[in-house]
């Protein structure tokens, strides 16, 4: 029923609305715009400025759309440190800092910050050492990703705008604090659709301890349709439905199917050239490739014993080892769907269902030196292992890795803590792969590490870079809804060019 | 810290909205001046609704109804014709689907088919209109609209337990066909109409509990609150994106950055929260009467109440109650008095307490001493406000009102009547509240005289059942039926269970139930914003309405309730250009797909224009004119030969309207999650018709600090009730369901997308729910059309389809069921498309 049609399966011309309104022929040329569509004819929009929404097949949402200009990037792998990692103990070396160790710092007495007042600045646990040719200093905390450096681009001075873990987690998400807007890889599926027509374009990829503390909102697809929205399975738990059922036998499940497209076939021999009633038979046929695939990538066994150790998903025993071995599954997995072409990866390390504050995430309030002493090894070689293998089977090429967390944490300990408290004010990400700069650092936060002071990079403007890099404009990829064209970067967002390489 | 002096873009809300997505950033980077503002001259949305002629001449022979004519009179401009009348049976599924979100049963489809009386159509109309699921359809499509859920969203997503209150007010407000100018005013201000629990609608979206202690990120938040407020109090009733104001003026739309802060004041005394909602008055009523019928009763059992046998406890076969904790009574032959002793004898531990002593004939209570009565004591606890012996006889109950003696286990209070007084009851407890059991007097004498000293024993703890702790029987006199002819225990046997109902009654009735609808205190000024930032305070702006129409403005310290009734009205008045015309919209695109105006929530510059702006307006007129009624609405649209076109492609009509906006057919669409939901669970029989009350569970809830909902992958029999009802969680979706673009309320949904992927495919073919049901379905087949595979085919296809097979279909059907079985044959079923969709 080409009847109503979605806003996201219009094409573009048709929702210029400008256009149709001085034509003062809406309807009439709704049809034409429908002619134009399918010959191709609209990707020529001369028009810089205008929305440039992609045209969506309605019976193959998945399919590969064009970029707004050549990309830099196919794919993106979003590594997500759910809890605010802090980035004192891990990527900013600060020697003011340790040199400082025990003061209070200068002008910032009285501060209060998200659980209450501040203790003296307190440097890392963990000593920083020169890695790599870059040199690069990197906390003892993350060796295996310290030999990595000189693959990675820095950026040292983010920064958030909200204390809190949900509303930042939504933000680095989906460039909004508030619910409901659509993640960042649902934009891009939007966007582009994917190259593999057999797997979901958008995995999310939940730790195995939980999901992150504003759960599927990190992989929703807002306003936008549902068939953008990030496919939840991770190396632990599979798609849910998508194992045929109990007590169905195999045969009894084919001829089922059968049947259905047989009773869906005649009824659309009664609706002619409906792309609705044809794309609901497409999702069916998709969904049965699915079950083939999906398992089949979830499928790790086939993983060489020399792949595990990479990762560090040969050992247990321990609970840290268990945890790592959990995660670093989850990263082959990761690396098993980019390589098969999914458009976009949300690996998340770290969680809220099974250990509030610090216990499975991040967010090392209390005691940094212990809790961090978890989260650190179970990070660090999976992660380091997953770069590795992405960059020795060429991936890097066109892929663009990622790693973001909510925000940052301070350079102080909390009064009577041995931990430290959120800060959005300052905070690292840092990209590699696809498009961007090797071995390099930008921005940076003052002599703590509180705040960013040089080149600060706003999260918008953090989207706007990896939209751009996937050939896409921030300012015109826009979804209309509730009177607005929407955007990933809201009104906001310029793409950060020194970091491109 | 400070965002504003460290980011080169502004960040909080600060700046939201510089540059416009056009891009074009210097044109817009400032606030426009009033001289900019832009004009409502010309825009056709802002102009007052005039009833337009209806285009007589261009109307085909047949078009009765003037929405017909209409339509037909644009058809004809684009060379189109419509299609002819849909067949009756595709019809009857249709008004089903739309109305009623459930498929018609093949009983109402015979019924239907069988009727051939005139005007048959219409009566089939107010059949479907009367049906209370109609009300829990078209609830539904008001909610998606206001952005309800029942839970805060955020990172803690608390639920809100008693927000299922305002949905069913939505759904009554549908049922009863509550004119939509009421509901308008009672949605914004109902506290002032007497109906509390329909302010929902103000706090009905999510909210961050986790207050930051950031006083620049407080601010921010609370901003967000009257912000969530009042955008969709602008998009649901205006259709404008007030919103768009909050930083700067409005770029398409006649709204001042300054209006949006006077508008802003209107909300601003309106905080998120959990109201009790003070009793009807037909509950106030019910009330009076129940009381009326317990009084009666506990009258006529009296007799029942067995007397005090105080010194031969031997004399009684069956010993009285034990003591209790709340309220213990003592009845004996009426017997003269000026002073009455209670002695404690033991207690239950320590210090006995007693929270009131009442005595007297029938319900008069001559113990009080507002009646003159002197209480005295063997002594009194001492030190403690709350337990003193003035307590005793003050007619209040409870710790708090009580007074303990002074001695562990024992002592004595007296009262002094103030003239001689006939007595047949003492009344006394340890906390009538209920909340404290300890210090109970479990041994006691009661005795009476009418000269000092002389003292009567009337009664006494001897022959009562000895105290063995507290039991759980509900304190208040016991009755005994004993030792008395039978047609009269019978009786009181028959009283005493009418009367406990009725106690059961009242205690339901005089609950004061809350509801999640906000609270209101008197807000300080409001003041203008600039860019939206809470740290940069502007002038003081008055609470008031946009300019556009008829503007309102209120005094700053303008009382809160004021403010909103003032703006309810302002909205809902009939020559306001937008609230018909976009009410109206909405009732269209629910019943075609797509509104005449398909951007729903815009009707501003930015909006698309109508495509049928004469039809629009006549429908707002019309509908003013009919006292807002939105069945007068629905009967006129569902009336039209329009709505009763058949669906079917024509492939020249195809060719000039692929899009069907022009309605050459009706334009056939997938029903929603929760409709599909609902028709698998009508069809396969399972499916609990029970209206309203608490919501039901489509999740697994984790209450820890953070909330956490874990989809069901089991469904009880308490989960199949339409889906209207089940708990509305904000960020989590339902399991299978929510795949089907189900919106989570997180923001307002005038209209949702209609997606199609694959995990809907594999939610709907493998979920266990889909196997359940496919179960039921195939025993309900067995049940109804035996054991023949022909028969049951038949009927599944009535069931599910509201037609007869065709001999291919049925025979490859049979052929199916024949090797693989009923239930897998209902699997198939339940997943066709011709089951999801609207014919």
């Amino acid at each position: 029923m080409s009847a109503p049609i979605p806003p996201a399966f219009q094409s573009p011309l048709l929702n210029r609305r400008r256009f149709l309104g001085d034509t003062g022929l809406g309807l009439g040329s709704i049809a034409l715009t429908h002619l134009l569509g399918r010959q191709g004819l609209l990707a020529e929009n001369a028009d810089r400025r205008e929305p440039l929404r992609p045209r969506i097949e309605p019976g193959h949402p998945y399919g590969a759309r064009q970029s707004h200009f050549p990309p830099r990037a196919k794919n993106v792998l979003v590594i997500f440190c759910s809890g605010a990692c802090s980035q004192l103990d891990t990527f900013d070396y600060k020697p003011e800092l340790i040199r400082r160790h025990g003061q209070p710092m200068p002008g910032t007495e009285k501060l209060i910050t998200f659980q209450g007042e501040q203790g003296a600045l307190n440097k890392s646990p963990w000593e920083f050492r020169p890695r790599g040719q870059s040199g690069k200093m990197i906390s003892d905390l993350l060796p295996h990703l310290g030999d990595l450096v000189d693959e990675m681009c820095f950026i040292h001075s983010m920064q958030g705008k909200t204390n809190t873990h949900g509303p930042g987690e939504n933000y680095m998400s989906t460039g909004y604090t508030l619910d409901g807007f659509p993640s960042m890889g649902a934009w891009m599926t939007y966007a582009l659709g994917s190259d593999d027509q057999s797997l979901p374009a958008y995995v999310a990829i939940p730790d195995s301890r939980g999901k992150p503390q504003n759960s599927v909102n990190n992989w929703a697809p807002g306003f936008l349709p549902a068939a953008f929205q990030g496919t939840e399975f991770n190396a632990t738990n599979p798609i849910r439905n998508l194992a045929r059922p109990g007590g169905v036998a195999a045969s009894s499940d084919s001829a089922t199917r059968s049947f259905l497209q047989r009773l869906n076939e005649r009824h659309a021999e009664r609706f002619p050239g409906d792309t609705e009633l044809a794309a609901r038979i497409a999702s069916y046929e998709l969904a049965a490739r699915m079950q083939l695939t999906v398992p089949e990538v979830a499928n790790l066994s086939s993983e060489p014993e020399h792949i595990l150790r990479l990762y560090g998903a040969d050992e247990g025993g321990t609970k840290i080892k268990d945890t790592r071995t959990a995660y670093a599954r989850n990263c082959i997995l990761a690396r098993r769907l980019i390589e098969k072409g999914v458009r976009f990866v949300q690996l998340f390390n770290g969680a809220y269902q099974t250990g509030g504050e610090g216990v499975s995430n991040w967010d090392g309030h209390k005691d940094i030196a212990n809790q961090y002493a978890v989260h650190g090894p179970v990070l660090d070689k999976p992660t380091a292992g997953l770069l590795i293998d992405l960059r020795q089977r060429g991936l890097l090429e066109d892929t663009l890795v990622v790693w973001c967390t909510e925000f940052g944490r301070m350079p102080t300990f909390q009064k009577g803590a041995k931990g430290r408290d959120h800060n959005p004010a300052g905070f690292t990400c840092w990209m590699a792969g696809a498009g961007v700069k090797k071995g390099f650092s930008h921005g940076a936060t003052d002599e703590f590490g509180y705040k960013s002071i040089e080149n600060v990079v706003t999260v918008h403007d953090f989207h706007a870079t990896i939209l751009h890099l996937l050939g896409l404009d921030h300012e015109r990829l826009t979804y209309y809804h509730n009177g607005l064209e929407r955007r990933l970067t809201d009104v906001h967002g310029e793409v950060v060019q020194a970091v491109l390489a | 810290m400070n965002p504003s002096k460290v980011s080169k873009t502004p960040v909080g809300e600060a700046g939201r909205r510089l540059r416009s997505w056009l891009g074009i950033a210097s044109l817009w980077s400032l606030a426009l001046s009033a001289a900019e503002v832009p004009s409502a001259d010309s825009h056709w949305a802002f102009q007052p609704v005039v009833r337009p002629a209806i285009p007589v001449a261009k109307i085909s022979a047949g078009a009765a109804n003037p929405v017909d004519a209409f339509i037909q009179a644009r058809l004809s401009e684009s060379g189109l014709t419509p299609s002819s009348e849909a067949d009756r049976g595709t019809l009857i599924r249709r008004l089903y689907l739309v109305m009623l979100g459930v498929p018609p049963t093949p009983e109402e489809v015979s019924a239907f088919l069988a009727d051939l009386q005139p005007r048959a159509w219409e009566r089939w109309l107010d059949r479907v209109l009367e049906d209370p699921r109609y009300g829990e359809r078209w609830g539904r499509h008001w909610l998606d609209v206001i952005r309800f859920a029942e839970s805060n969203g955020f990172e803690t997503n608390r639920e809100r337990l008693s927000a299922w209150r305002f949905r069913d007010y939505v759904i009554d407000a549908f049922n009863t066909d509550k004119p939509y100018d009421r509901f308008i005013r009672e949605q914004i201000a109902g506290d002032a109409l007497g109906v509390d629990v329909a302010t929902g609608f103000l706090v009905g979206g999510p909210v961050d509990i986790v207050k930051s202690p950031d006083i620049t990120l407080t601010a921010q938040q609370r901003a967000d609150e009257i912000d969530d407020m009042l955008g969709t109090t602008g998009t649901s009733f205006l259709g404008l994106t007030l919103g768009c104001a909050r930083c700067h003026t409005h770029k398409f739309d006649p709204i001042t950055h300054t209006e949006y802060y006077s508008m802003a004041a209107i909300f601003s005394g309106v905080q998120h929260g959990e109201r009790p909602l003070p009793s009807s008055p037909e509950q106030a009523a019910s009330l009076a009467q129940i009381e009326d019928r317990i009084r009666d009763l506990e009258k006529r059992l009296d007799v029942f109440i067995p007397k005090a046998v105080p010194s031969s406890p031997t004399a009684r076969k069956v010993l009285r109650p034990a003591v209790n904790s709340v309220r213990n009574e003592d009845r004996f032959a009426e017997t003269e008095a000026r002073f009455l002793r209670f002695t404690i004898l033991a207690s239950s531990g320590g210090e006995p307490c007693i929270d009131e002593l009442e005595a007297g004939s029938g319900n008069l209570n001559v113990a009080l001493a507002s009646a003159g009565t002197k209480a005295t004591a063997s002594g009194s606890l001492a030190g403690y406000e709350i337990h003193k012996l003035e307590h005793l006889n003050d007619g209040r109950t409870g710790n708090a009102r009580s007074w303990i003696s002074s001695e562990a286990g024992k002592g004595w209070v007296q009262l002094e009547f103030p003239k001689a007084v006939r007595i047949d009851r003492v009344v006394w407890g340890r906390d009538r509240e209920g909340n404290f059991k300890d210090r109970l007097t479990t041994q006691y004498r009661i005795e009476l005289a009418t000269e000092p000293g002389v003292w009567k024993t009337v009664a006494s703890s001897e022959d009562r059942t000895p105290f063995a702790g507290e039991s759980t029987k509900p304190a208040g006199p016991e009755y005994r039926f004993d030792g008395i002819a039978d047609s009269e225990a019978a009786q009181g046997r028959r009283w005493l269970a009418e009367l406990e109902s009725a106690r059961k009654q009242k205690g339901e009735l005089a609950k004061s139930p809350t509801v999640y609808s906000g609270t209101f205190s008197q807000p300080g000024p409001t003041h203008r914003l600039h860019r939206g930032d809470p740290l940069l305070k502007r002038e003081t702006v008055s609470p008031g309405t946009l300019a556009l129409f008829q503007p309102l403005v209120l005094s700053t310290n303008a009382p809160e309730r004021d403010r909103r009734l003032a703006l309810a009205d302002w909205i809902a008045r009939s020559d306001n250009p937008l609230t018909a015309r976009v009410i109206v919209n909405r009732v269209w695109q629910h019943q075609f797909g797509v509104g005449l105006v398909n951007t729903p929530n815009d009707f501003g510059k930015n909006g698309s224009k109508p495509s049928h702006p004469e039809l629009l307006d006549w429908l707002a007129s019309d509908l003013i004119e009919h006292g807002w009624s939105l069945k007068h609405l629905q009967r006129r649209i569902l009336s039209s030969a329009t709505w009763r076109q058949s669906g079917l492609p024509r492939p020249q009509a195809l060719a000039v309207d692929a899009g069907s906006r022009l309605l050459w057919r009706f334009p056939p669409r997938r029903i929603e999650a929760e409709g599909i939901r609902d028709s698998i669970l009508a069809v396969s029989g399972n499916l609990d018709r029970a209206r309203g009350g608490p919501s039901f569970y489509l999740h697994e809830v984790d209450r820890e600090n953070v909330y956490h909902y874990h989809p069901k992958e089991a469904f009880g029999p308490a989960d199949t009730r339409r889906m209207v009802y089940a708990f509305k969680v904000r960020m989590e979706q339902d399991g299978i369901f929510g795949a089907f673009d189900c919106p989570d309320g997180s923001l307002v949904m005038p209209r949702r997308s209609v997606s199609t992927t694959p995990l809907q495919a594999l939610n709907l073919f493998n979920s266990r729910f889909i196997l359940d049901q496919s179960r039921t379905f195939a025993d309900r087949l067995r049940r109804e059309a035996g054991d023949q595979p022909e028969s049951q085919v038949r009927a599944a296809w009535q069931l599910a389809f509201n037609r007869s097979p065709q001999p291919t279909e049925a025979n490859e059907a049979m052929a199916f069921v024949r090797t693989e079985g009923l239930q897998a044959f209902c699997r198939g079923v339940l997943n066709a498309n011709e089951f999801l969709f609207i014919p």
